[in-house]
């Protein structure tokens, strides 16, 4: 009998063994080919084939246009944000700086008309490159620091425009064309983000800048002692993030010709973290995609439409938001049993 | 003479007299660490006290120390569940939607100006229920889903607010009309302002249940290692929803209590709570990474933002400022605790 046993038990043991490694094996392809890269665009079409079946009118109306316009904004933050992500932390002040360019933006295009773009996406960038200075050098958890930086952000804002809503005051034609005129009847600020996000794209998936950045997402101590700059990257990660936040801002001035500390872009936050994630970013680094983050923000965009097509109540729509926010993220994340999650 | 013995007696014969003189300083030093942080804190505190009091003879009066204290009341009793969450490595960020949608519950149940049941003390227990299942969904999405708790209640924030948007409908605003209740939380007892008894208890409650109870206990081991957790067979999946069930709780008793003070119910009830919170504890010194840290340091967090808010205000300093001086603390804090602690080496999220 116990002979018996004990030799099931080998068994199963060897078994187990062999087991284990297949499994993984199975699991990491499905996680990097499959899934990942298809999920946020099945996501998004689901949810359109439902819009559309409810409200014909809505495709037919160039619907699809309304969305892509409107995911604009978003779609550039989500991208900085996801290029942080991807190095392990977390950028909680990007909004804040897109609000604090398009304030920026919307005082200086008086005085320094044509300028003023180049100006802002300077000061962005090198906001976006002091959180990245601070979290890299002085190692302190990107969470926090970035939670601070955003205080501090939104004071300038409220005191650079004073309280109040600042208008373009002259040389916005230029500015505001790139929401007029686009193409396929998009606006060019959305053809913008799909520009960053195929740059982003090239640079994380064919340079050595870009697979070190995934490389310290994946595992920052092997980074290290792998020799990959890690220090520059995640300066250069921020660096990113201040400048698609600055775009963001350019964006923000194009399409309402003005901005408001407290209007526009001060709740574009959570949208673009949620659309990152969506996106098929991890928000514990190593897992970045910029071209499913375009899918991520449009989807974003798309739910508060989606909730009023299928009847629901304006008044639930943020709940719907989100429990959508939630279940996709539950769908798309790649768990593995042992691991633990904070 | 003892450890000498004891030495001597083991097979192999070392000497261990070396390690154990090294583990006690170790230990002596680790002790005065924990006492020199949270005194650097409250050396702070008094040289804001002493510094705004030279700048305004207000800032030094009975009536401003009870503002301060009813103003801090809130933040506190959710600083508390927050400590909580941050103690086990997670985040709570769902504080605001859940003060809105329990807020709104319980002014839709007492006696307000839409009419209405009047429930009495029930609105409270039917409040607070909402609180706590939302804290339990919470809890539950994150341990059995495996979603990472930023997300979830990142998520249940929107809900939360979306609950409470739909109670609020498109009717006139709920006025509060329990006369009894009108500006109860300000209101007096015993030198202290009614609320601030609520967050002293709320304190003594959390402080007891991190010390001495298997909750508090197994939330810092989680903290610190959830796989000796798990490997030693301790509930980390019970006690992991229970921590978020607590700190939704508290989050609703502070929505209530943020509700009786406005005097109407409101969704965005809460709006700001969590950019005073969350600072605060990371001010207090607790780590964001989990295990270390407590309540009380979260306490002097509180206290350090709320104070400085006050006393630069009757300093005459624009309320604009006031995130900026939020943040630049937040930012000067951490820093300042991880300037020692860095190294090549250290990997920081």
């Amino acid at each position: 009998m116990t002979k018996i046993e004990s030799e099931t038990t080998k068994i199963d043991r060897e078994t187990t063994k062999l087991a284990v490694p297949v499994r993984a094996k199975f699991q990491s392809v499905k996680r990097i080919g499959g899934w990942h890269a298809i999920g946020p665009i099945v996501i998004f079409v689901a949810i359109l084939v439902v819009v559309a079946i409810l409200t014909p009118a809505f495709i037919g109306g160039g619907g699809l246009a309304i969305i892509a316009s409107s995911s604009a904004p978003i779609l550039l933050l989500a991208l900085g944000q996801a290029m942080v992500l991807n190095v392990g932390s977390i950028d909680l002040s990007n909004a804040a700086i897109g609000l604090l360019g398009a304030i920026l933006l919307a005082l200086t295009l008086g005085p320094v008309a044509g300028l003023s773009p180049l100006i802002v996406l300077l000061a962005t960038t090198a906001f976006g490159a002091v959180n990245g200075l601070i979290v890299a050098y002085a190692q302190v958890p990107s969470f926090a620091l970035t939670l601070g930086t955003l205080g501090i952000f939104q004071a300038v804002a409220l005191v650079a425009s004073g309280r109040t809503t600042v208008y373009v005051s002259s040389n916005g034609e230029g500015i505001h064309a790139l929401y007029e005129s686009g193409i396929a009847n998009v606006p060019l600020t959305f053809w913008m983000g799909v520009l960053v996000a195929v740059s982003l794209w090239v640079l994380l998936r064919y340079t050595r800048i870009g697979r070190g950045m995934t490389a310290i997402g994946k595992n920052e101590s092997a980074a290290i002692f792998s020799a990959v700059r890690t220090r520059s990257l995640k300066v250069l990660a921020f660096a990113l993030s201040g400048f698609c936040a600055g775009l963001a801002g350019i964006a923000i001035i194009a399409q309402a010709g003005s901005a408001s500390p407290t209007g526009l872009g001060s709740d574009l936050l959570l949208p673009a973290i949620a659309a990152a994630l969506i996106g098929g970013t991890s928000i514990s680094g190593g897992v970045v995609n910029p071209l499913t983050v375009i899918f991520g923000a449009l989807t974003v965009a798309l739910v508060p439409i989606a909730t009023t097509a299928v009847g629901i109540d304006a008044q639930a729509q943020s709940l719907v938001y989100g429990a959508v926010i939630i279940a996709v993220v539950a769908l798309t994340m790649s768990r593995n049993k042992a691991s633990i999650v904070k | 003479m003892v450890h000498n013995a004891l030495s001597k007696q083991s097979a192999v014969g070392i000497d261990t007299t070396a390690i154990r003189i090294r583990e006690s300083v170790i230990e002596r030093r680790a002790r005065f660490r924990g006492l020199a942080e949270p005194l650097s804190l409250l050396m702070a505190l008094a040289v804001l006290i002493v510094v705004f009091s030279l700048l305004n003879e207000r800032f030094l009066t009975t009536s401003n120390f009870q503002n301060v204290l009813t103003q801090s009341a809130i933040p506190l009793i959710v600083a508390v569940g927050a400590t909580l969450v941050i103690l086990l490595g997670s985040i709570d960020l769902s504080v605001e939607g859940v003060m809105g949608a329990t807020g709104m519950t319980w002014i839709l149940l007492s006696a307000n100006s839409r009419g209405g049941v009047d429930l009495g003390p029930w609105a409270w227990v039917i409040a607070l229920g909402v609180a706590l299942v939302l804290g339990v969904a919470s809890g539950l999405i994150f341990t059995a889903l495996k979603v990472p708790s930023f997300i979830v209640t990142l998520g249940m924030w929107y809900v939360g607010l979306g609950i409470a948007t739909m109670l609020y409908g498109t009717d006139l605003l709920p006025r509060l009309e329990d006369e009894g209740l009108k500006g109860w939380t300000s209101r007096i007892s015993f030198g202290l302002p009614n609320s601030f008894w609520v967050a002293l208890l709320v304190i003594g409650l959390g402080i007891l249940v991190l010390r001495s109870t298997r909750i508090g206990r197994v939330t810092l081991a989680i903290g610190n290692s959830e796989t000796i957790v798990r490997s030693a067979g301790l509930p980390a999946f019970r006690v992991k929803v229970a921590v978020f069930a607590i700190a939704a709780l508290l989050s609703g008793l502070g929505g209530i209590l943020a509700t009786v003070q406005l005097d109407i119910g409101s969704p965005t009830v809460g709006s700001g709570v969590l950019f005073i919170v969350i600072p605060a504890v990371v001010i207090g010194g607790t780590h964001l990474g989990g295990g270390k840290g407590g309540i009380l340091r979260t306490v002097l967090g509180v206290f350090l933002l709320t104070i400085l808010n006050n006393g630069l205000i009757l300093s005459g300093v624009e309320s604009s400022y006031q995130s900026a001086v939020t943040g630049a603390i937040l930012v000067a804090a951490i820093v300042f605790a991880a300037w020692s602690q860095r190294d090549r080496l250290r990997v920081a999220k």
